[in-house]
């Protein structure tokens, strides 16, 4: 599903330069769970957002499946995200004057799904993640567990290929971040692919495969589970 | 995505409600002042529109030597060019002749029904019966056709026909006129509405004009300019047609003097070719615009700076897959939503604020804005419109964040070298804010100037009555008997005084070309003219009783020497009537009609010392014995005039009801309005960008905090950038505002000062100090923790 060619990524200001990632490669297939795990500043965030096409490498090449996506212009990016990526955020993101289900319906209003369908969608998932008693509630009135879940939640709304999530548990106690952690791998186990970034060891255990970054470049891979591809089918 | 971006913005509207009713509020005013000026503008161009043949109506007038000349026009004409040359003209479908009844420059006449109670009435005029055909009437008793027709007859005005008849009807009663004649009414009409230029308190018969003036040939006369004529074109007719074959009507009696048409649409902004209204009118219209461009770029900077709250909302959004362009609609949508709430609450505002603005301009020349459907679409389509300009830069800026660092919520630091968007459009609202005070206050100190200058003469504690009478007498004797009470300084005689405007002629002067001549006022004073004016002689001598010989020799004014190219006027002669007449002194220039016009030549003879005919009649009081002096006058002057009425009133009535005083009065007053307006506009602006700034600038203040920086280099910190773009402003806003002090109307202008320039930046920096103030102080106070946390 992602091969990455060389990429690397350089961030310039006028006295320094900073190499974030140097000559990446790398593969997510199809349906992996993927932990990224390295200290701060080694890239990761910055890979995530490259993958995300939040944010552009300054050489080499990006596969998504199979298409060339590093020189996208901004519009084919976003029609690109849309619809296919999911994202979590450490901080959840949540825009504080929507309520939960306004929310979680924002995906479907940029891809213009009309009224009736979203209303739909937006109750199933909020039944699936055991939030639809919130859905009235705005982010301030939850705890930092159910506004993760109401992130998840927005993440999937669109049935995404990928979910690309940055420390989904990094501002969760353990027992909200378990809560995290395990509705990702019931994503997984239905086939969504899902590139993680995380410090925790515990929860890059969970992962297929986990990619270790310092200083812009991958220092090694463990696989912890084995991957079968066929077990999508 | 639409109902969802409405909701959001309530919702944030109701949550940061502080930021809200700034925003709004300078909207709303924003709105309310443009509409009230435009409303007030747009009144100024729409009287004597209640005639139904408005468009067809013109008045005949006439200049001398040039167009351009704005003191050598006469909005009346000869009778016998009425009577003559216009009749021949089948672009002509009516004409009118009308002449003033009595004199209406100087009071008008009286009216009674008992000969007891006088009524003294201005502007009556002798007219034709076509008058109705021509101007529209409403008549209340008796009907149109008639009430001209009879030799006698009078048709009044409601307001006279209440005055003389409070109750009951007053169709086919008799009244006096002046105690000499019996007038029969035959009609009464409603009162021309406010804004009608013409405003007659009644009407005689042109027939019987004769009758009460003894003159008889007035229609074979070319000479006399004291007629007014309008005539009604048919339709399609060309105007330009009839000036053409009028031009040179007069050619074989007065040279160089060219009748011509003036349409009645332009006879209150334009009567002649004198652009001053226009001048001032154009002035609001540009302060009107630039108030609602000052409203839109504080609306910008608001909208701008309130953006950098959102980053986060637009970091999720453009994460989720919203275009740019989406993003870009919704905040066109907030933009464009809030724009068109502040233009329905300006409409609202303007609406609530009319009877106050029409009390303070003292004419109801503004009706409410919802009377007229088409304004308020126009007003809410600017809106609409404001909105959208307005939205675009930040709708811009905010679409084009990169949503990664939007998330992070760093703010992306603009260059600070070079001229950004932003530096203009805060070096635009400071000069714009300078520009509009400094101008209301040149208008202020111009118009206090016309209503209090030195007009070279005192204007205080002086009476005058116009009182015409068959009698005679001395008017020594009745001066020795008025001077000898202690109360009374002074008293005199004339036939015309300041402020009540002489005709003149063409006169020839010694040392000048025989072939030029020069228009010259003249006005007959008798000996204590000048004392009792308080005016001052500067060369030679003033009348005298001890030269008999004075009733052949004149006084000139200031002017008359300096146009005349005189060294030494005194024993000089100036040529009129075929008579030489020579100057023996030279009286200073005084203000003769207007502060608004500039001083003509004016040529002064000795009235012999008589009562008969028509005189002005003028005594001065010791200050603070009003009382005493109208009681000495009213018996002095009853006992010299046992048979005519008068009253006597104070110069300064006069003065005030001058139109071009009243003019600039309702000018002052109007910009006095917009002042306060544009001041309480440019604070709010100037809040909003102070708040766009700091928000800016609470990381950098966090760090400088933490530290150890001192509170007075935080605040020069923070207050330097403004000073700087302060500065450049004063570069902007002072010339274009010395620019508008030359282009300002008026003959004298007060003596403009730099101290009114350094008071007003004084007032706005004031202004923006405190605001920058009030956001440094809330800036710095924050926690640096709380500043710092978010990175």
């Amino acid at each position: 599903m992602i091969r990455t060619v060389n990429l690397s990524k350089i961030f310039r200001t006028e006295l320094v330069e900073t190499t974030a990632l140097r000559e990446i490669n790398f593969e997510v297939r199809k349906g992996e769970f993927i932990a990224i795990m390295g200290p701060s500043g080694c890239g990761k965030s910055t890979l995530l957002n490259i993958l995300g096409l939040l944010d552009h490498s300054n050489s080499g090449e990006y596969y998504f499946d199979g298409i060339e996506v590093s020189r996208f212009t901004e519009k084919q990016c976003t029609m690109l995200r849309k619809g296919t990526m999911g994202f979590v955020f450490q901080s959840f993101n949540l825009i504080d004057d929507l309520n939960v289900f306004e929310n979680v319906e924002l995906p479907l209003i940029a891809l213009s799904i009309p009224r009736s369908d979203r209303r739909k969608k937006v109750d199933a998932i909020l039944e699936r993640m055991q939030i639809g008693h919130r859905r009235d509630h705005y982010p301030r009135q939850l705890s930092g567990g159910q506004q993760q879940r109401v992130a998840v939640a927005r993440a999937l709304i669109t049935n995404p290929k990928l979910i690309l999530a940055d420390e989904p548990t990094g501002n969760l106690d353990s027992h909200n971040g378990e809560q995290v952690m395990q509705l990702l791998e019931q994503l997984n186990a239905e086939g969504t692919t899902i590139v993680m970034v995380t410090h925790s060891l515990n929860h890059a255990d969970r992962a297929h495969r986990v990619v270790n970054l310092f200083d812009g470049q991958i220092l090694a891979e463990r696989t912890d589970r084995i991957f079968e591809p066929q077990q999508l089918s | 995505m639409i109902r969802q971006s409405l909701y959001m913005l309530f919702r944030r509207f109701i949550n940061d409600s502080l930021f809200s009713f700034i925003n709004l509020t300078n909207l709303t005013v924003g709105f309310a002042t443009f509409i009230l000026l435009t409303q007030f503008i747009a009144s100024m161009f729409s009287w004597d529109k209640h005639n139904e043949n408005y468009e067809r109506i013109y008045r005949v007038q006439l200049f001398q030597d040039q167009p351009e000349n704005r003191v050598r026009h006469s909005s009346s004409i000869t009778a016998a060019l009425s009577r003559h040359e216009l009749t021949k003209l089948p672009e002509i479908e009516k004409i009118v002749l009308m002449h003033d009844v009595g004199d209406n420059n100087k009071s008008g006449v009286f009216l009674s029904v008992d000969k007891k109670d006088q009524f003294l009435i201005r502007y009556g005029y002798y007219a034709d019966q076509t008058v109705f055909d021509i101007f529209t009437f409403e008549f209340i008793e008796g009907v149109p056709q008639k009430a001209l027709t009879e030799p006698f007859s009078v048709v009044l005005s409601r307001t006279v026909a209440q005055k003389l008849f409070p109750s009951g009807k007053a169709l086919g009663k008799q009244i006096y006129g002046e105690n000499k004649v019996v007038l029969t009414v035959s009609g009464v009409y409603e009162d021309m509405p406010e804004k009608s230029n013409w405003q007659p308190a009644f009407l005689i018969p042109m027939q019987s004009f004769t009758a009460f003036t003894g003159w008889s040939d007035y229609t074979e006369n070319y000479w006399a300019y004291s007629f007014y004529t309008y005539v009604l074109l048919k339709p399609n007719a060309d105007p330009a047609n009839v000036d053409a074959q009028i031009h040179d009507a007069l050619k074989d009696y007065r040279k160089e003097h060219y009748p011509y048409l003036r349409p009645m649409s332009m006879l209150y902004i334009k009567a002649y070719y004198q652009n001053d209204m226009l001048i001032a009118l154009g002035l609001f219209s540009f302060i009107a615009l630039l108030i609602l461009v000052l409203s839109a770029i504080n609306y910008i900077n608001l909208q701008t700076a309130n953006a950098i709250t959102r980053f986060r909302e637009i970091g999720i959004k453009k994460t989720l897959g919203f275009t740019k362009k989406q993003l870009w609609s919704q905040f066109i949508l907030e933009s464009v939503t809030l724009a068109f709430t502040g233009g329905v609450l300006g409409l609202i505002l303007a609406h609530l604020m009319t009877p106050a603005f029409n009390r303070m301009i003292g004419i109801n020349a503004l009706t409410s804005i919802f009377s007229d459907w088409k304004l308020v679409l126009i007003m809410l389509g600017v809106s609409i419109l404001t909105g959208f300009l307005s939205g675009i830069h930040p709708a811009f800026a905010i679409s084009a964040f990169n949503p990664v660092t939007a998330l992070k919520q760093k703010f992306i630091q603009e260059e600070t070298n070079g001229i950004t968007l932003k530096k203009i459009l805060v070096t635009a609202q400071f000069s714009i804010s300078l520009f509009l005070l400094i101008v209301s206050a040149i208008i202020y100190k111009q118009t206090a100037y016309m209503l209090t200058c030195d007009m070279g003469f005192e204007s205080q504690n002086l009476l005058f009555a116009n009182i015409t009478t068959n009698g005679s007498g001395s008017f020594d004797a009745l001066r020795q008997r008025l001077i000898s009470h202690p109360e009374i300084a002074d008293a005199c005689q004339a036939d015309y005084i300041p402020y009540i405007l002489p005709g003149g002629n063409e006169m020839n002067w010694e040392g000048g070309d025989p072939e030029e001549k020069v228009f010259v006022r003249i006005s007959h004073i008798g000996y204590d003219f000048v004392s009792t004016f308080q005016m001052n002689i500067t060369t030679g001598r003033n009348f005298s009783r001890e030269y008999p010989a004075d009733l052949d020799k004149c006084l000139v004014n200031e002017t008359a020497v300096r146009v005349f190219g005189w060294k030494d006027p005194i024993g000089k002669h100036i040529r009129t009537n075929n008579k030489n007449v020579e100057v023996i002194g030279v009286i200073r220039d005084y203000i003769v009609f207007s502060v608004h016009n500039p001083t003509e030549p004016h040529m002064y003879r000795l009235l012999p010392d008589s009562i008969s005919t028509d005189k002005v009649y003028a005594v001065r009081y010791l200050p603070g014995h009003e009382k005493e002096a109208r009681e000495i006058v009213r018996n002095e002057f009853e006992r010299a005039f046992p048979l005519d009425a008068f009253e006597f009133r104070h110069i300064q009535s006069l003065i005030q009801n001058e139109n071009a005083a009243l003019a600039w009065q309702r000018l002052m007053k109007v910009s006095g309005f917009f002042a306060l307006f544009s001041v309480i506009i440019s604070s709010i602006g100037l809040f909003g960008l102070i708040l766009f700034f700091s928000r800016h600038k609470m990381k950098e203040i966090g760090i400088r905090k933490v530290l150890g920086f001192s509170f007075t280099s935080l605040y020069y910190t923070m207050a330097s950038s403004f000073i700087r773009l302060f500065i450049v402003s004063i570069f902007i806003a002072w010339p274009l505002s010395y620019f508008v002090y030359l282009y300002l109307p008026g003959a004298h202008k007060y003596g403009i000062q730099l101290g009114e320039f350094v008071l007003c930046t004084l007032i706005t920096l004031a202004v923006a100090v405190a605001t920058i103030s009030y956001q440094i102080i809330k800036a710095v106070r924050t926690k640096a923790v709380e500043v710092l946390k978010d990175e």
